[in-house]
């Protein structure tokens, strides 16, 4: 693995570049040493302010999930329930703390919420389709949103390893600066 | 940090050390998540098992469970094959857990004694 990073960026999130030697980075960058460090810590802090967006998006997502499949299992009970000519009888909160009773009949169709206050009539069938889709799609964001979090905390450590050698580079230096200033007592 | 500053040589970082941080910091991320959910896996468990203990206590035909947001009127037997079924998944789920948390640990330990090997005290790879 000799070459450095084999991402510039990914959706949008810059690669940090890896060092390989301070001193031709500081010299590249023409920054003496403090500016080096602000300009990195400046890149830790964006960093840091992505992941919490990202972060944010993972739980929405995390919590997608779990609720599809609270639909999917409704309308496999309600599908399994017809042409035997039994009903469904379900207790459902109407407020917070009272339930009522409801029986469901020969479920023909259910009401699926599409959100943007829409709600659409679907078969069984076509119902289970359909949420069998959004689920597919929601846990594939999930899986493209982890990949770019994992980047991200890479970027984020080679940072932080990054200011760590700058920081110490500078205070050998000053060490080297030091000992050539006042000769070796012995 | 001042620990390596007064180290006499430099230790150069190479990229492939770098990529053994990551690699490492990736781990312990993902450590923490395993050790969530084995936590949530094994209260799912607990909850399910309660549940089929409540089950051979009541007398009742028909047990009131809950499917989405409703708690459908289902009879006894079913519920029962039911919450095994859970039961049986949520253990699988389980074990998977525990095995991958048992390798992310081997993992983590091999980079461990890598890393402190060529870095010794510039670098600090425990949980604080």
């Amino acid at each position: 693995m000799s070459t450095s990073a084999s991402l510039t960026e990914r959706r949008g999130i810059p690669a940090a570049s890896f060092v390989e030697d301070v001193q031709t980075y500081l010299s590249q960058l023409n920054l003496d040493v403090n500016s080096a460090l602000a300009f990195l810590q400046e890149r830790l802090q964006q960093y840091r302010v992505v992941e919490m967006k990202l972060l944010a998006q993972q739980r929405d997502l995390q919590a997608k999930i779990p609720d599809i499949e609270k639909c999917l299992d409704v309308v496999a009970t309600l599908q399994s329930k017809k042409g035997t000519g039994e009903e469904l009888i379900a207790d459902f909160e109407v407020s917070e703390g009272i339930y009522s009773r409801a029986c469901i009949e020969e479920a023909e169709s259910v009401c699926l919420w599409l959100g943007a206050n829409v709600m659409l009539d679907y078969s069984c069938e076509e119902a289970t389709v359909l949420l069998e889709k959004n689920l597919e799609n929601a846990k594939a964001s999930l899986e493209v949103l982890l990949a770019d979090l994992q980047f991200l905390r890479d970027q984020v450590t080679i940072t932080q390893v990054t200011i760590a050698r700058v920081y110490n580079w500078d205070v050998h230096q000053r060490r080297l600066r030091q000992a050539v200033a006042t000769p070796s007592e012995s | 940090m001042q620990q390596a500053g007064s180290s006499a040589s430099e230790t150069e970082v190479t990229w492939e050390d770098q990529q053994n941080i990551n690699k490492f910091g990736r781990l312990n991320n993902r450590l923490h998540e395993v050790e969530d959910e084995i936590k949530i896996a094994k209260e799912t468990n607990e909850s399910l098992e309660d549940a089929g203990n409540e089950l051979i206590l009541t007398d009742e035909d028909t047990v009131r469970f809950q499917i989405g947001e409703v708690f459908a009127h289902v009879p006894k037997e079913e519920v029962e094959s039911r919450i095994e079924e859970m039961t049986e998944k949520t253990s699988k789920n389980l074990v998977k857990l525990e095995e991958e948390k048992e390798s992310i640990v081997a993992q983590m330990a091999a980079l461990k004694k890598i890393l402190y090997g060529k870095f010794k005290d510039s670098i600090n790879l425990e949980e604080d």
